[in-house]
Parts: C-alpha cells; structure tokens; sequence
C-alpha cells in the first residue's frame, strides 16, 4: 500500500464517519428547529384566538376547516401529531396541532376545546431542501479536501519519491555517488544528505578496497619475484652440485615461493572478481569449445602422467559467449584440472558441451565432506595434495560473475562427480 | 648482443643483471624512467626489458616511444601489474613479448632467446651445442648429422634446455614453460615426466648420452660437457 494511499484510507474514514454524524445532527437539529417554529406559530395564534374571545369578538372563520376544530367535549391539552387526508394530494399528510380550552367572555357559553393545525409537509420539504445543500456542501468539502490532501501530500512527497527512484536506479557496480539534491523541505533534506554520504562512504571503501588490491598485487609480487630470482641464482652456485641436502632446501623454498605467488594471484583474482574489477570492453565473443580444447590440449601431459582419459562431447550449435579470455581460460582450466585431480589413477573425464550448458563428470572416490562446501576457499578435498584448494572457488566466482549456475552432484552408481554450468 | 634493462627495483635488477651477463650478454641498466629515455634515444639495442610500473613514469610509454622512433631493438615487457589486463595492451604497442612477475629467470632466458632468433636472423640461425645442431625455425634437429625426431613439445624442451646451458631449471620451470599457467605447484613433475622421458630416451637413441643431468628433488641441468 501506498503511503498516499494509506493517508488518505484513513482521512476518508474519519471524515466519513464525521460526515455521517454531522448530517444525522443536522437532519434532527433542523427537525426540531422547525417543529419548534410550527409550535411557536401555533402558540401565538392561540393567544390571538384567546384575546380575540376575551375582547368579545367572534371566532374568525377558518380560511381551511383543517386548521381549526371546535370541540364541546374536553379534549387532551398541549401540543400534539396527527395525521390527516389532503384532499387534493389525496395522502395522508402530517399536522402538528395545539388544543386549549377557551373561557368566552360571557360565562353563559359553555367552554370550548379549540384545536389548532399547522401542516409540517412544508417544513418537511424545506428540512429536505436544506438538508440536501448541507450534505452536498459537506460532501463537496469532503472530496475537496481529500482531493486537496492528495495533491498536497504528492507534491510534498515528490523529493522522497525522488530519492527513491534514485536508490532504486542505484548501481553498485558503477561506483559513483548518490549526488541527491537539497530539497526545501528539512527532513528529506537531512533523508538526502544522510544518503549521500552513505553512498559516498561506499564509493570510498570500494576505492580502498581496489587500490588494496592493486598494491597488494604489484608490491607484493616485486619482492616475490626477488626471491624467486635470487634462489635461482642461488641454485647455480658450483658448491651446491656437491651438496644435494642444500640443493633440495634451495628448491623447496623455491617451489615454496611459487605456491605463495599462486595462492596470491588466486586470491587476487578472486577479490578481483568480487569486486567487479574487470573492465568490461576487455570481453570478446569466445567459442568455449575452442577454449576448452585449447585448455585440455595444457593438460595432455597430466592426463597422460595420471593415465586419465578425456572425452568430450559437444552438441552444435555452440553459440559464442563474451567473456573476458582470461576468465574464461581460469574458468575452463579450474574445472578440467579439478576433475583430473580428483580422480583415481586409469579414471575418465567427460564433457558435454551443449548451447545452454558444459558439464564436466569425472570418476573419482566418492566425497567425504559437506558437498556444498566444496566451492569454499581453502577447501583440500585431499589433505595431502598441496594445491590451496581455491579453483572451485573460483571457479564459482567466474560463473557468478557471468550469471552462470554452477552446481555439482555425486551419482553414487557409477562413483561419478559431475560440475555443471548452466549459462545464463 | 646488447640489452637494456629497465628495472627500477635494485635486488631485481642485480639479479638479472647477473643472470643476464652469464648467459653472454652485455647488459646496460637504467633505474629509471628518464634514465632508460635517454638511453633509448642515444644508444642502439638488440632487446630492452622493461619493467612497467616505474617510479617517475608509465614503461608503456617507453615500448610507445621506441616503436615511433622505428627502433630494431626487440621489447620484452617485465611486469608485477596483473598479466590479466595488461598483456594484450603491452602487445598492442608493439612488445614482442611478456612476462609477469614473480618469473623464472630460466624462462627469461628462453624467451630472450626465442626473441632475439626471430629478429635478429630471419629464420637463418641454428644452435651449435656439442654434437647437437638445431634450427629453430625448421624445428629441426640434428645429432652428429643424423636427425632427431622430436615431438612439438619435446622440441620445444629442448630449445628451452639450450637457453640455459649449464643451468639448473628447477622442474617448475620448466612444467610452466611447457604448459603455461595450466600448472600447478603441486602436479608440474606429471606435467614433464613423459616428455623428460621421451626426449632423453631419444636424444640417447642417437648418441647424445647424458645430456641432461637430474638433481633429485630440484629439477635437471643441461650439460655443457
């Protein structure tokens, strides 16, 4: 529901109710009003009979016998209703009558009982009258003022409303500011400014955040490569082709060093990924098929040495996919090699790669951990390979970064691990 | 064969130098941007390495510079930035090669090699190493006049085994200069065995007998005697 909405369902119940009372007080105040006017009239033609009488004068002739009866017989005094037969509209219409005794003048007459009739069908029609402009006014008023409201509350709003439309617009990706207007009213101001400054802390953090990343990456990668080319440097030495004990902590350390420049590459790119720090006009239209033997072909040896045997099978037409080459080439190299790594030595791997979807089933021993886990960073599902365990990972990074689905299933029937990724 | 290095990291660049002079080449250095310009305008080189984040300026405007001035030198491009977005750049310019840091100095020398052949000799250069003659761009190979058969990669091991004579390549290096980033820390000796294997079951079909040494647990070194 809308807030404009809300506001003016509630304004309209109030003032319906309000609405209600006050037509309900108006028609019964009116009534009264009248009725009290008829009684007066009534009361003073009463007096005037009465003085007439007393003065000796004759009764006056009714103009309409309705109006006035004479009766020998006492009747119930004081104010009273009925209802008598217009002849002429021919329906029973409603009088308001007063019935009093008259003492004539001389004592000889007997006293009469007079009754005096005022017809309440014009005051009927003119509470009517009146009551139909009341109520139209108030009803006019009413829309008029919720109407009013409406408006009034839209134009109000409408900064609010703007500065959602921009929060809704907002994307993070593009790390730009919020720049909302100062709007006249204090609060959407204060709303806006609030905003703002947010949205620039944002843009801040993700500008720290990347140059972290990108110092992390040169400056780290400087010194790595300094000790990388001073302990081959160092393996050169003549002496050492007689120590083979040095020799070997020479090369430990050195591959020691390769597995930290990996593991922070990897890292990087993951970090990278997750911030959105690929530029985009890098991305081409790839046949992944082409990638894929591409990849496979760097991995012959392995295959070989593991006497794992790939197949693949692809279903045309493979349309072309933009991607960046690198990720792509990450993408497709981390998911052949995990299916080559976790496999038993004589094992298969096979590939489908179809328009829609490449998956990759591999033979292996079946999964010990949580299978949901498996794209986590540093998860080994072999403790002994030293492999950091971070290329499901990224993997996983890559193909949400694309809005692709990656998911994995064991089939416990024929012990196979099947990768697929659903393109979007 | 003159080089100019343009390294700005000192540890670095006496390292390389080191490595550089081993191999037979005559090495010039620069520290910094301005020093490498002035070199590049004044001197004649085979080949400049250039590191790309240097302190007083972009290296990319070094590779600019040398390809408008109609330079023969060959540009290797040294480089810690992520390899991801910049390589294509670097090679745009007109780079004739590029290598991410941390690298194998082993792999500098092979691509140094490869470099400088396709430049320098239009395809007419052959390698002289023992009894071995090899012609790069025919991927030919010969031992005392009979010829090798090699596969792709075997050949290309042993070119690499050449660019560094006498050198101990650590199995890394060599897995990496094979199979690119495909490699893993953790699995480059299955990367290598077979095609080690081959290529020295067959080097010794022919007589050319213990070549390449191994030192267990490091890597091999090809022998000079």
């Amino acid at each position: 529901m809308k807030l404009l909405t809300a506001t003016t369902r509630y304004y309209l119940l109030l003032t319906a109710g309000l609405f209600a009372l006050a037509s309900a007080l108006l028609y019964v105040g009116f009534g009264w009003a009248l009725r009290n006017e008829v009684e007066e009239l009534l009361y003073n033609r009463q007096l005037h009979i009465q003085n007439l009488v007393a003065s000796g004068l004759p009764l006056p002739a009714a103009a309409f016998t309705d109006n006035l009866e004479y009766s020998q017989q006492p009747l119930p005094l004081g104010f009273s209703d009925t209802l008598l037969l217009d002849t002429v509209e021919r329906e029973m219409v409603p009088y308001r009558q007063l019935t009093f005794r008259l003492q004539p003048a001389r004592a000889v007459s007997a006293p009469q009982w007079l009754t005096l009739r005022k017809s309440l069908v014009e005051t009927e029609d003119v509470l009517a009258v009146v009551l139909g402009v009341m109520v139209g006014v108030l009803a006019l008023l009413l829309l008029g003022v919720v109407g009013l409201n409406r408006w009034l509350a839209g134009r109000i709003w409408s900064p609010f409303q703007r500065t959602l439309a921009a929060l809704r617009a907002y994307d993070l990706q593009r790390h730009q500011p919020l720049n909302l207007p100062t709007p006249a009213i204090e609060e959407f101001a204060a709303l806006n400014q609030a905003l703002n400054s947010l949205s620039e802390r944002l843009v801040l953090d993700y500008e720290s955040l990347r140059q972290f990343t990108e110092n992390a990456a040169h400056e780290t990668q400087t010194p790595l490569a300094i000790i990388q080319a001073k302990l081959e440097q160092l393996l050169q030495a003549p002496t050492l082709m007689q120590d083979e004990g040095t020799a070997n902590l020479v090369g430990e350390t050195l591959r020691a060093t390769l597995r930290l420049s990996r593991l922070h590459q990897s890292l990087t790119l993951l970090t990278r990924l997750e911030n959105h720090q690929f530029v985009p006009t890098q991305a081409v239209p790839l046949q992944l098929e082409e990638v894929l033997r591409e990849r496979a072909a760097m991995l012959e040896p392995l295959l070989a040495a593991r006497q794992v045997t790939l197949t693949m099978h692809t279903e045309p037409p493979l349309p072309l996919r933009t991607m960046h080459p690198g990720l792509a080439d990450s993408l497709l190299q981390n998911l052949l090699h995990n299916a080559i790594r976790h496999n038993y030595p004589g094992g298969q791997v096979e590939v489908f790669l179809q328009a829609k979807s490449l998956a990759i089933s591999n033979t292996g021993p079946a999964p010990t951990g949580d299978p949901a886990r498996f794209f986590e960073r540093f998860q080994k599902h072999n403790l002994a390979s030293d492999s950091p365990g971070l290329g499901l990972s990224i993997a996983q990074h890559i193909c949400r970064y694309y809005g692709f689905k990656i998911q994995y299933a064991f089939t416990e029937v024929d012990g196979r691990h099947t990768l697929r990724v659903q393109f979007a | 064969m003159k080089l100019l290095l343009v390294e700005d990291e000192e540890a670095l660049r006496q390292t390389l130098v080191e490595a550089l002079r081993e191999n037979g080449y005559l090495v010039e250095v620069a520290v910094s941007f301005e020093q490498a310009y002035e070199k590049i305008k004044l001197y004649q080189y085979d080949c400049v390495l250039i590191d790309l984040t240097l302190p007083d300026g972009d290296g990319l405007d070094l590779v600019r510079t040398l390809k408008s001035d109609g330079s023969a030198a060959g540009v290797l491009i040294l480089t810690a930035r992520d390899g991801l977005d910049d390589r294509v750049q670097g090679l745009d310019l007109g780079a004739d090669d590029y290598l991410t840091k941390p690298f194998h100095l082993s792999e500098l020398n092979a691509r140094l090699r490869a470099l400088l052949r396709r430049r320098q000799f239009n395809g007419h250069h052959h390698i002289v190493f023992r009894d071995l003659l090899v012609w790069p761009d025919l991927s030919e190979a010969h031992v005392r006049g009979e010829p090798l058969n090699l596969t792709r990669k075997e050949y290309d091991l042993l070119l690499y085994f050449l660019a560094n004579p006498g050198r101990v390549l650590t199995k890394e290096a060599v897995a990496e200069h094979l199979c690119g980033d495909a490699v893993d820390t953790a699995d480059s000796f299955d990367f290598i065995y077979t095609h080690m294997k081959n290529l020295r079951r067959k080097l010794q079909e022919k007589g050319a007998d213990e070549y390449i040494q191994t030192l267990y647990g490091v890597g091999y070194k090809l022998l000079k005697e």
